[in-house]
């Protein structure tokens, strides 16, 4: 060969090494936007987008439902954002313990309530900080079709077989909208009874994986959901069809076909039920019945800002975002919800969520959504964990499945899934 | 998961014999350098993320604790119960492509209306599997108001309260089986197709002549000369290709009935995510190995097999099928159309129309198109995914070429040592080895950007590429690479000159890669960030609030659908000729 192919050849394996080399290795990382990495999509995450337009260079990511692996990986590879939104307080704890979060400090006009402020905390130290909140304990219906909403539990019941008997009978729409086959929904339901029924700290020992999940409250709490989910008729199409339908497609069956009276979710149910109602008349709620009228615990969830390590941007965005100022545009577009106390409840365009915050003022007992603070395996998602199970639970008591072996079976695979949980860190 | 290593079996599953081999050598120093992008993006994300991920299925933070992962792993409940389905998808399915894919192709061949069955039949295999996830729950919507399945289900059972759901928990697993069929049956009639035309006539005539009826023209002109290879390998590919059922059971269905349609692909992406933990790598060692397995005992049976005649046009004279199989292709085409209607139709429909009445009811306009045309999100999304699909094809010919020349060259044992080791990389499921992927991109500060993203569809699509190109280099005729060593002194010009020798090949391979990224949903889920969103993934999270979007996102779908069918269909002769002509001979 000569000289001039040597040179060639060896040109090209230069230029070939080389290009692999650049393309694995990329360059170096200049100044960046801060980013934060979000589980919103669609309209709540163009909001927030608005939100952080007053944050100098943000860059928001929506992330979607599998944040926790999004993070895991970005962690381990190195280049995790500065900042992410969480829903989730027992993964922000885990997050803590790893010493992959900065501590972050709140702006002066921040204030938390009591049952929310300290799930953010590790020995002490406080590593994220509530920006959203969700109010859980809500039934939504038409007053045309329920001028008499129940106000305790068995009101509830009793307004469910009455109303179920009728639609068997072909006489009009069905008691209950459920959206099962989405596993948060069926938690919900859960945790609100459960709230209700088991002592002020048996709630938190659960929550916390200290206390047994085949214990007395669980098993009264499942007893209750079974009574109720197992009447014949209380749902449109029944019950395999209700674990057919998700969350939205519940809201529908009560605002556009009108072919179930009642619908429960929590506060976000609005911007569904405004796409698809027909009609003027619009959506009413009341608080989800418990054993008792008076001083019900509020069933709420949220979202908390936390800030990766090593970025003080990321930390100074934090404590931009607990400003009671900073969801100004978010409160006014309407759909937005606050667990800072410190913001006005006049602040507040739409009245549902004036009437909301002032609640969460009035409330004694707040109590933290369960499943979204459980550990690891067990918190749940689709096809996993307690959303897993309570949909099992669904399944059989919708199945003609005995109460009693229905609740064996699921504190049985709660106790087994909180234990695995438990070991598996 | 893999993605489809399509018709390249064909050549990879056969070493090229010694005659045509040794003709011009590349030099040592240059043959390592042809290798080293290849070898380098190989090493990196696929063999050390094996390696990792072994490790892992037997350590817990570095502590050697043996099989106990995989004990583990095995008896938590449902894991047994989602192996059991793999292999019945891994068994069941590819038997129902194979056998149809066979009886269409037959059934199609010399009529007039035969390409119209094809053409339509092949459509789907294009789609991507997202598109076909989102179909087919629209087709079997549970509410009768929607779903035109329950609708006729319920009309034939007389009673709605009691129709038996396709997407509920007893009925799921045959439901996303019947969408995973509807897609891959046109790739296999392609295939058979494909051996088909390359049976002789005359050995055909000459069966007859001695008073051989059709079973003994089928038997003794088409099985065993040909059919039994092709058969072999339209199995192993679609054996191989179950594993993409991971994107259709993510689609279709919903929470409260994935663990009855759970499989392998799903279950180590439910307990591990983007990380590898113990029994996550467990039960991907296990997949691997059996996949691996699989592919090993396949390419042995169609060594066996007899060596297949050189392909010849077909005589014109041949009659067509009879006139009852004749219909019978015609009316799986309409079948095979009906779901693509369903999917035009929602799309047709305004956002709220799509999500509480049947498509069937309301005029059709254009609401859905403008509404998901307004945002900028499906923008983005397509402009992103075009770059990286072309970027990508692009970046997997260069490198293949380079290293398809030199290995070309090998003989014996070595050749087959690097045939099957491609073709183990070939069929890595890419959730096994996710985590230390991102590992490694870490290093490479590329772990959640575009750059990571397009640097694992890169190397996911090296392998396949090399081996179709390695097989067509090697089957060229020793005169013509003697006249590319005379008239161009240097290497970079000999290859040139080969590859333009090659460019059917060089089409496949750009077709099949460029489709692949397109379509991909897993990468995406496993290895996209905060600038990286593509189609798949951008749809695939909207299927979260399914009916409420229904509208929005067909209409995404069939604009996502558009391009890779064109593609597609407009390369298929391009495929099969590149990919077959490596691979018969």
């Amino acid at each position: 060969m000569t000289a001039a192919g040597r040179l060639r050849r060896r040109t090209l394996l230069r230029s070939a090494v080389a290009t692999t080399v650049a393309g694995a290795a990329g360059c170096a990382r200049g100044p960046r936007p801060v980013q934060v990495a979000v589980v919103w999509s669609g309209a709540e995450l163009t909001r927030f987008r608005e939100v952080v337009a007053g944050f100098p260079d943000v860059r928001v990511i929506g992330v979607g439902n599998d944040i926790d692996a999004f993070l895991t990986a970005r962690m381990l590879a190195g280049t995790s954002p500065d900042v992410a939104i969480l829903p989730r307080p027992g993964l922000i704890v885990e997050y803590a313990r790893r010493g992959w979060l900065d501590r972050v400090a709140p702006a002066s006009s921040y204030l938390a309530p009591a049952g929310m402020a300290d799930l953010l905390t590790v020995d002490g130290h406080r590593y994220g900080l509530w920006i959203k909140a969700a109010h859980k304990s809500l039934f939504w219906h038409f007053p045309s079709m329920l001028a008499e909403p129940p106000r305790t539990w068995d009101a509830l019941v009793e307004t469910t077989r009455r109303l179920g008997a009728r639609h068997r009978a072909g006489e009009g729409p069905a008691p209950l909208a459920v959206g099962a086959a989405d596993g948060w929904v069926l938690t919900d339901w859960f945790e609100n009874v459960l709230a209700d029924i088991a002592r002020p700290g048996g709630y938190e020992a659960l929550a916390r994986g200290e206390a047994d999940w085949q214990g007395p409250p669980v098993r009264d709490a499942l007893d209750r959901l079974a009574e109720l989910w197992s009447i014949d008729g209380a749902f449109p199409g029944g019950g395999q069809r209700a674990l057919l339908t998700q969350f939205e497609e519940s809201v529908i069956q009560v605002a556009h076909h009108r072919s179930a009276v009642m619908v429960f979710e929590a506060d976000f149910v609005d911007g569904v039920a405004a796409r698809f109602r027909r009609g003027t008349e619009p959506l009413v709620t009341f608080r989800f019945p418990g054993s008792r009228v008076a001083d019900q615990p509020l069933v709420v969830g949220g979202d908390a800002a936390v800030a990766f390590t090593g970025s003080a941007a990321g930390v100074e965005l934090v404590r931009w975002l607990s400003d009671a100022a900073a969801f100004r545009p978010w409160l006014e577009a309407g759909g937005y919800l606050s667990p800072n106390l410190v913001v006005p409840v006049n602040n507040y365009r739409d009245p549902l969520r004036r009437r909301l915050a002032a609640e969460f003022r009035a409330v004694e007992a707040l109590r933290y959504d369960l499943s979204d603070r459980l550990p690891g395996t067990f918190t749940g998602t689709d096809g996993v964990g307690i959303w897993r199970i309570m949909q099992d639970f669904f399944m059989d008591v919708t199945d003609g499945v005995a109460a009693r072996e229905a609740v064996r079976r699921a504190t049985g695979q709660l106790a087994e899934a909180a234990r695995a949980a438990g070991s598996g860190r | 998961m893999r993605r489809d290593p399509v018709l390249g079996q064909l050549a990879l599953l056969d070493d090229v014999g010694p005659p045509r081999r040794g003709r011009a050598y590349p030099a040592t120093g240059a043959t390592w350098a042809l290798l080293a992008p290849a070898a380098l993006l190989l090493g990196g994300l696929l063999a050390w993320p094996v390696l990792r991920t072994v490790q892992a299925s037997v350590t817990t933070d570095g502590r050697w604790v043996g099989a106990e992962h995989y004990r583990a792993a095995l008896t938590s409940p449902g894991a047994g119960a989602a192996v059991g389905r793999t292999v019945l998808w891994a068994l069941l399915v590819p038997t129902v492509v194979t056998v149809l894919g066979y009886l269409l192709a037959a059934a199609s061949r010399r009529s007039q209306e035969g390409w119209l069955v094809r053409f339509i039949l092949v459509v789907p295999t294009a789609l991507p599997l997202v598109v076909t996830g989102v179909t087919f729950r629209l087709l079997y919507d549970p509410d009768p108001q929607r779903g035109p399945v329950t609708l006729l289900l319920a009309w034939l059972t007389g009673t709605p309260e009691r129709v038996p759901h396709l997407l509920g928990p007893r009925l799921v697993t045959v439901a996303v089986m019947s969408a995973f069929v509807w897609a891959w049956v046109g790739l296999a009639v392609l295939v058979f197709r494909a051996a088909l035309d390359t049976v002789p006539a005359d050995l055909v005539d000459a069966v007859r002549a001695f008073g051989g009826s059709r079973r003994d023209v089928f038997w003794d002109a088409q099985w065993r000369p040909l059919m039994l290879r092709t058969v072999a390998v339209v199995f192993a590919l679609v054996a191989v290709g179950t594993s993409r059922t991971f994107d259709l059971i993510l689609v279709m269905t919903p929470g409260s009935v994935r663990d009855e349609a759970s499989v392998l692909a799903l279950r180590i992406w439910q307990t591990s995510g983007a990380t590898t933990t113990g029994q996550g790598a467990a039960l991907g060692v296990i997949w691997l190995v059996a996949v691996t397995a699989g592919m090993l005992v396949v390419s042995m049976f169609i060594r066996q097999a007899w060596p297949p005649p050189p392909p010849r046009a077909v005589p014109a004279s041949a009659p067509p099928p009879r006139r009852l199989v004749r219909l019978l292709a015609a009316a799986a085409a309409v079948a095979w159309l009906l779901p693509l209607g369903v999917l035009a139709a929602t799309s047709s429909q305004s956002p709220v129309r799509a999500a509480t009445a049947a498509w069937w009811s309301g005029p059709p306009g254009l609401d859905s198109y403008r509404a998901v045309l307004g945002g900028t999100g499906l923008w983005r999304s397509l402009g992103f995914t075009l770059l990286l699909a072309l970027v990508v094809t692009a970046v997997v010919l260069c490198v293949a070429l380079l290293a398809a020349y030199p290995l070309a060259w090998l003989t014996g044992p070595p050749a087959q040592a690097v045939g099957l080791a491609l073709l183990a990389a070939a069929v890595v499921p890419v959730q096994v080895v996710a985590g230390p992927i991102n590992e490694v991109l870490g290093l490479a500060l590329s772990s959640g950007t575009a750059r990571g993203l397009a640097l694992v569809h890169i190397a996911l699509g090296i392998p396949f590429a090399v081996l179709v190109l390695r097989n067509a280099f090697a089957d060229l005729p020793a005169d013509q690479v003697r006249a590319a060593r005379l008239g161009e002194r240097h290497l970079w010009d000999t290859l040139r000159r080969l590859v333009r020798h090659h460019r059917t090949a060089v089409v496949a391979v750009a077709v099949l890669e460029f489709v692949q990224v397109w379509n991909d949903l897993v990468v995406g889920l496993l290895f996209s960030g905060p600038d990286a969103a593509p189609l798949g993934w951008f749809l695939a999270e909207q299927t979260r609030g399914f009916v409420t979007g229904s509208g929005t996102l067909a209409a995404g779908s069939v604009l996502a659908s558009i391009l890779p069918v064109l593609v597609f269909v407009l390369g298929r002769r391009q495929i099969v000729a590149g990919l077959v002509a490596g691979g018969v001979r």
